[in-house]
């Protein structure tokens, strides 16, 4: 080995603008790699924190009557259904040692109404906003105005959502009894000052499974802007819940239990697409001269009473944050079973499941980085194979030579993977060691993004790649495929010389 | 004892569709210890016939036995074993490896055999690199070298496993006479010391003057054993 090794080395020294072509491409496929491997991990513990922590939680609980488990990202019109026993939901929660918190909360589309424009749409996430903090601390900042307040009524508008209003309506809002700040302007708006329309209150319109919504005038108390993955999360409005479940035609801790006549109980049991029973003989709809507020059908359609807590209302969806990520699917496993034991109707997803298109569009991205990486390692493979093939042609007296005085094929493989390998150690692990520096200094630079793509490969709005042992093992691992890989051919070659082939050519 | 037995031996090359027969069917056998000369016009088989003994190129018909060993049926492993162990070549050019110096290329052969110590290792090659008067270029590289000199380190290269058999393709034909009677004296002691069998092939006279036996080749045939 001692020999082989000595042979190498010189052979590198000897051919050094061979050995600095393969070394400096070696160096750049290494760099690269490491950089790409920083930039895949960094999107997705960015995309995990930053969903996990900003947003949903590990997991969501949500009704067994939904259908898709893509509950955040569903397209307008789409509705979430309701989660009418959250009381019971909690205290199964409540009881497993895992996890660390948990909040419920509203999730629909809306319509915005105007007296001046055509209606706008957003998603709306109805909160107790104390309780929804202390969940998701810090995930939001506010830009103006100031955030909602114990259990007032009111909403949060983002500014990404404000844009795209202003855009759609003309429309420009602000907080409450606030100016309009002329720097938080978009430069369209500016331009348009003299037209543009003012308003600190948004008219919501909820977009629910049954289409029983009504309309709720919400005040605008703050503008904010997410921490993280802004402008995925900027569709998303936040309100209070009891206004929330006021738009969305929900029953309201506000709201009185009210008695329900037998008749009307026997009305709202029905079948709806029986209802010419209403007119049969039994005659409920005459014995029971009295209307029910709409509000009421769809709690009594849940089969619910409404206590005066807040929680007692529906809701749609129930954030779960875990002390540990670890073990999610059987986490989630445990409570589905629990769920289904005590028949609550609800189920758990996963935090992918429940981030649906995002889930699928950093997969789809992962993929993509795999394959740039994956590309870098073919053009290092074909270049220093042609390099080296090269190098065993020149090599021909000399391999000839070595074979003829008795060495075998084994010592002549032996001698360029021992050549590739020094090259591939010496220069390879520079460009990882680089490659790592690189990843651990570019998050200072703070590179941010507002492209809702780019911010998808960032793993949130601003570019912080990562690297753990694993994939500094990967690095290495691609290194090592590199060099094997990139030396099958020229050892097929150099193994081919024989020593007649030294003679003739002399 | 024959160290070398060579039965019909026929080598054919092709050039095209042009078969050109270098050996074309010849017969002897070579004893233990002789000091054997090959001799022939350009194109007479010379190098073909040394090549094929010295298992580095392959006969087209016809038998070669090392020993006790038949070449033709082994495979490449067993026929660089053989060129190891047995065979030690000199090359019509000097064919050093260029990265290693004239001790290095000396030893490269021992250490390929993996049988000797380091110190055995290079006070072999030492004593030979003295024998082929290089002591005082022992750490230069091939390149630095003039053409007897490298021939003289390629014929101590060939000498220094102590090989059965050397087989020296116009060994002198870059050396000056006194090199070159140098060269021939330091064999001929190999060859009577260490019972060495010696064939080369020369155009010189001086180098016929010390073999014992000649083989006089012509079109591929041997013309006459003397």
């Amino acid at each position: 080995m001692e020999l082989i090794l000595k042979i190498a080395w010189r052979n590198i020294l000897r051919h050094k603008g061979k050995s600095l072509v393969i070394g400096v491409i070696l160096f750049l496929g290494a760099y690269l790699m490491t950089i790409g491997n920083g930039v895949i991990t960094g999107m997705d513990q960015g995309l995990k924190s930053n969903i996990i922590n900003g947003f949903i939680g590990h997991m969501v609980v949500v009704s067994e009557k939904q259908k898709s488990d893509n509950v955040l990202f569903a397209i307008y019109g789409k509705t979430i259904m309701p989660i009418y026993n959250y009381p019971e939901i909690k205290k199964v929660l409540a009881g497993q040692g895992y996890i660390k918190q948990f909040v419920p909360v509203g999730k629909n589309p809306a319509l915005i109404l105007n007296e001046e424009s055509d209606m706008g749409r957003s998603f709306v996430l109805g909160v107790d906003f104390e309780q929804y903090q202390k969940v998701f601390p810090d995930n939001m900042l506010l830009t103006e105005g100031r955030l909602l307040k114990g259990k007032e009524h009111g909403v949060l508008v983002p500014e990404f959502a404000r844009k795209e209003s202003y855009e759609f309506t003309n429309i420009w809002l602000v907080p409450e009894g606030a100016k309009v700040i002329e720097r938080n302007l978009t430069a369209s708006a500016r331009e348009n000052k003299k037209d543009l329309i003012v308003k600190d209150y948004q008219v919501f319109m909820g977009m629910n499974e049954d289409n029983t919504t009504t309309d709720v005038r919400t005040p605008v108390k703050g503008i904010i802007k997410y921490r993280a993955l802004n402008t995925f999360w900027g569709h998303f409005m936040v309100m209070d819940i009891e206004s929330y479940r006021q738009c969305m035609g929900y029953f309201s801790a506000s709201e009185k239990n009210m008695p329900v006549s037998k008749y009307s109980q026997a009305l709202l049991s029905m079948d709806s697409k029986n209802l010419d029973e209403a007119f049969d003989a039994s005659g409920v709809v005459v014995e029971d001269k009295k209307s029910t507020p709409f509000t009421k059908i769809a709690v009594s359609a849940g089969g619910q009473a409404g206590p005066d807590s807040l929680e007692s209302g529906a809701y749609n969806l129930v954030f779960i944050k875990l002390k540990s990520a670890d073990g999610l699917e059987k986490k989630a496993a445990v409570l589905n079973r629990l769920f289904k034991e005590k028949n609550l109707g609800v189920r758990v997803v996963t935090w992918k499941k429940a981030s649906g298109v995002i889930g699928s569009l950093a997969v789809i991205i992962k993929g993509l980085l795999f394959g740039f990486v994956i590309f870098l390692f073919l053009v290092a493979v074909i270049i220093i194979v042609n390099t080296l093939t090269m190098a065993a042609l020149e090599r021909i007296s000399e391999i000839g030579m070595m074979r003829a005085v008795g060495a075998q094929k084994s010592f002549i493989r032996n001698m360029f993977v021992a050549e590739t390998a020094i090259l591939s150690g010496t220069f390879g692990t520079l460009g990882i060691v680089l490659g790592i520096v690189t990843v651990l200094i570019v998050p200072y630079f703070n590179i941010t993004t507002q492209n809702d793509m780019v911010a998808l490969l960032y793993g949130g709005d601003a570019l912080r790649p990562a690297l753990d042992m694993r994939d500094i093992i990967l690095a290495l691992a691609q290194l090592v495929l590199v060099t094997l890989v990139s030396v099958v051919y020229p050892v097929k070659i150099a193994k081919g010389i024989t020593p007649l082939d030294a003679v003739t050519r002399d | 004892m024959n160290i070398i037995e060579i039965k019909n031996l026929k080598k054919d090359y092709f050039l095209g569709k042009t078969v050109v027969p270098a050996l074309r069917g010849i017969d002897f056998a070579v004893e233990q210890g002789a000091f054997l000369s090959v001799i022939g016009p350009s194109g007479s088989g010379k190098t073909t016939l040394l090549n094929i003994i010295g298992c580095i190129d392959f006969a087209t018909q016809g038998t070669v036995k090392i020993g006790d060993q038949e070449i033709t049926s082994m495979n490449d492993r067993q026929i660089t074993d053989i060129r190891l162990n047995k065979i030690g070549f000199i090359f019509q050019t000097f064919n050093l490896i260029p990265v290693l110096d004239v001790e290095e290329n000396v030893e490269f052969p021992l250490l390929l055999m993996k049988k000797h110590s380091k110190g055995e290792v290079q006070k072999r090659a030492r004593a030979l690199i003295e024998a082929v008067g290089l002591s005082d270029f022992i750490k230069h590289k091939p390149a630095e070298l003039s053409g007897g000199q490298r021939q003289r380190v390629a014929i101590a290269r060939a000498l220094v496993t102590k090989p059965d058999i050397v087989l020296a393709d116009e060994p002198t034909a870059n050396l000056d006479s006194v090199t070159g009677a140098q060269i021939l004296e330091l064999m001929k002691e190999m060859n009577e010391k260490e019972s060495t069998t010696f064939i080369f092939s020369t155009h010189d006279h001086n180098v016929l003057k010390y073999a014992k036996k000649i083989i006089p080749l012509k079109d591929g045939m041997i013309e006459q054993a003397q």
